[in-house]
């Protein structure tokens, strides 16, 4: 090869390409079209059936309830399919201890087909539309956690055509309780505006003028953060001293971090996920910057938080499950439990118990058995409805006092958050506080822009 | 006046990354002629390697253990992958072997190491406190702007590197042979040149000088997955594409504007805030279109 000004401009093209495939992974925002209709008239529901492709009041054939997922399997997200071994594993004990799962008198097993798509929504539309087919109940009754915002809403309108339930989507985005898509729902993440709505009120009572330097990803899920704390922090004392936002994917965020240290602000809404949360940490350490500190509910892994190590210390967080991590539980019965049969059951060898994504999937499986199990026939529509009529359910890891309630009118599980503060030495987030409930409340400290998607 | 100092050696700690692959680059293309898409995956590998040997050896030991890994590897890769289809003369092929090399290469590590986020040890001044597993870098106070430990690491090692690169092509036979090689492969072998050789030692070096840079950027990163190199490749190539890419100073002023470009744009232009990698293809395009060269690239002169 000679150089040649054709080598250099294949070199640029190539390079432009290379941006554009890494742009691509982008949450896309959502393009909403009409949807099911909220109120139908449909007896008792208000999930309208009158447009569906599949009749989602047939039961299922035989006895077998057979779910669909996707989420990542290999590449940089791959971490996340560790949710699954949770679940699966919930699913294989009820199969094995309790023979299945009873609907209105029958037993069923729970079987599960799943599919990698690499954190790519173009790929999970294409797995879960290869998995789900035409939507008969012979292959399929319907998704159960789908991993990531982008994902869920790339699904979500050919299932709701279908009337093809999406149980339980793997994210915290307020995106998911929008009423035009009743057949899908979040799973029990608290919704990333309860978060903020909670470090607001947090503010509040320790800190009512607080200046608070806020760093956002820049696509839905950083929006979700930045429009739902401005709603929660208005006719109070505090004030936003600044926003800055990254790439997704970013690893190091340190120009965003001294614009923000430099703002001299003494809170900082760290809304980071992945590798810029803790690199964010450290860097307003090395900036010599302490402000009280709030990480996204996203970020309170053990990976993430093991990275920022002491520049994590003090940092708050919220969560509704019980952390592995926490030696506080050690003879919690629920802890005890998973500890005991998610090993047994589970679907891989070295299953890492302590991480608290394993025992979240693990909790979406308790809950959603618990689910089916109060359905009133084994019928799409019934069990969507028994999804919706959750009152005080209390499943899997669920912290005590902690519960589940949905209607119509409140498609959102994890609306209860506790504060946790992270001990960087002990390398757990310890309780701070009691918690804040902000049940049946998610639609109203949600900027509706951002539950709809039309911001 | 502080904050624009501070982001000033932020981006010049950027720039020192982007420059410091930018010049791997230009490495493999000076000597090769061959733009190497997997050059940041090939870094990618060898650190992997680093950070398993330093579990068991002094993190300096284990990143020259990677060197020598890196520069055999690129060796063979010359030898097995590039050249049978260098043969072929169409310059795209050898463009395509090297995509594929990048998602190749890209895996590896996931399916040895696997896909968490791993901490480099510190090759350099740091501190520990309880709960961390490597300690953080430590910074020299200039006035009040704070000069992170990783970024003079860096630029030292950038100086050198070039140093030893200009020795090496312009005052030994063995540099006047890589350029040789480089700019005229049938004339070279005419004269008497190993042109074999030179080709591959031309793919060892620019591997091994990513065995070097990748574990110190990895060191620099809070942590580092598959994914350490792919931001960095683009602003890279846009670094060697503005400096031109047969100039090895080219690389480290195209990393350094660029770098700080992205941290002022970061500081001071709101409407590109999140988007910032917009700013260096602009700068790109910019560039090209007064000097489709580059800042420093010697133009391509054709005999008709």
């Amino acid at each position: 090869m000679t150089r040649s000004p054709t080598g250099r401009l294949v070199a640029v093209l190539l390079a432009l390409v290379l941006v554009a495939a890494s742009c691509s992974k982008r949450d896309s925002s959502n393009t909403v079209t009409g949807g099911g209709g909220g109120t139908g008239n449909n007896g008792q529901s208000s999930i309208d059936t009158s447009n569906c492709s599949v009749d989602p009041t047939k039961p299922i054939p035989g006895n077998t309830i057979r779910l669909v997922s996707s989420f990542p399997q290999s590449g940089l997200t791959a971490a996340f399919s560790e949710i699954a071994d949770g679940w699966k594993a919930y699913f294989k004990m009820v199969n094995t201890e309790q023979g299945g799962v009873t609907i209105a008198g029958k037993k069923y097993k729970i079987e599960t087909k799943d599919k990698d798509d690499t954190y790519d929504p173009a790929k999970t539309a294409s797995n879960i539309s290869d998995l789900v087919g035409s939507g008969s109940l012979d292959s399929v009754f319907g998704a159960f956690m789908v991993v990531g915002t982008a994902g869920n809403l790339a699904i979500r309108q050919d299932l709701a055509a279908k009337c093809v339930p999406d149980f339980f989507a793997a994210t915290g985005s307020p995106a998911l309780g929008d009423p035009s898509f009743p057949w899908a729902i979040g799973a029990t993440n608290p919704p990333y505006t309860v978060e903020v709505k909670a470090f607001a009120e947090y503010l509040k009572k320790n800190k009512p003028n607080a200046r608070v330097a806020v760093l956002a990803q820049d696509d839905d899920f950083g929006t979700a953060y930045i429009d739902g704390f401005n709603q929660a922090i208005k006719g109070t004392g505090i004030k936003v001293a600044k926003v800055e936002k990254y790439k997704p994917g970013a690893v190091d965020v340190g120009t965003q971090i001294t614009s923000l240290a430099a703002t001299k602000a003494d809170a900082f809404l760290s809304g980071g996920t992945l590798l810029a949360c803790p690199d964010s940490l450290k860097k307003a350490v090395a900036a010599g910057w302490r402000p009280l500190t709030y990480v996204s509910g996203t970020c309170a892994s053990k990976t993430l938080m093991g990275l920022a190590g002491s520049a994590g210390d003090k940092a708050l967080t919220t969560t509704n499950l019980e952390d592995p991590l926490n030696p506080k539980w050690a003879n919690d019965p629920a802890m005890k439990e998973y500890r005991t049969k998610a090993k047994q059951y589970s679907p891989v060898a070295n299953l890492d118990l302590t991480n608290g994504i394993v025992a979240y999937g693990w909790t979406q499986g308790a809950l959603f058995v618990k689910a089916l199990q109060a359905a009133k026939a084994p019928t799409r529509l019934a069990v969507m409805e028994s999804v919706y009529n959750m009152n005080g359910v209390r499943a899997g890891l669920l912290r005590p006092g902690f519960s589940i309630t949905t209607s119509q009118n409140d498609r959102y599980m994890g609306e209860k958050v506790q504060f946790g503060r992270y001990n960087a030495a002990k390398g757990y987030f310890e309780d701070l506080g009691s918690p804040e409930d902000f049940e049946g409340r998610t639609a109203s400290i949600t900027p509706k822009a951002v539950i709809t998607g039309n911001g | 006046m502080t904050l624009f100092l501070q982001q000033l050696v932020n981006g010049i700690g950027n720039g020192v990354v982007y420059g410091a692959v930018a010049l791997a680059l230009v490495l493999i293309y000076r000597t090769t002629g061959v733009l190497n898409f997997a050059q940041g995956e090939m870094a990618l590998f060898t650190t992997y390697l680093a950070w398993k040997f330093a579990r068991s050896v002094p993190v300096a030991a284990a990143i020259a253990l990677a060197f020598v890994i890196g520069f055999v590897g690129g060796a063979i890769i010359e030898r097995v992958l590039i050249r049978p289809v260098e043969e072929a003369r169409s310059p795209l092929n050898v463009v395509i072997v090297t995509l594929g090399l990048f998602l190749g290469i890209n895996a590896l590590p996931q399916l040895i190491f696997g896909t968490d986020s791993q901490q480099m040890p510190k090759p350099w001044p740091s501190d520990a406190a309880p709960g961390d597993v490597v300690g953080t870098t430590r910074a020299v106070k200039v006035g009040a702007v704070s000069v992170s430990w990783a970024v003079i690491a860096l630029a030292l090692m950038m100086v050198a590197v070039c140093a030893l690169l200009w020795l090496l092509f312009q005052k030994t036979r063995l540099g006047l042979a890589l350029r040789a090689v480089a700019s005229n492969p049938e004339s070279s072998r005419l004269v008497g040149i190993n042109a074999g050789l030179t080709l591959m030692l031309g793919w060892a070096l620019s591997a091994g000088l990513g065995a070097i840079v990748g574990p110190l950027v990895a060191a620099r990163s809070t942590g580092f997955d598959a994914s350490l190199m792919q931001g960095v490749l683009v602003f890279a190539f846009s670094a060697a594409a503005l400096g031109g890419f047969d100039s090895v100073l080219g690389a480290v002023v195209g990393g350094l504007v660029v770098g700080i470009a992205e941290a002022l744009t970061t500081q001071y232009v709101d409407p590109l805030n999140g988007i910032e990698v917009l700013l260096p293809l602009l700068l790109i395009l910019g560039v090209l279109l007064i000097r489709p060269n580059g800042l420093f690239g010697r133009r391509t002169v054709e005999r008709v």
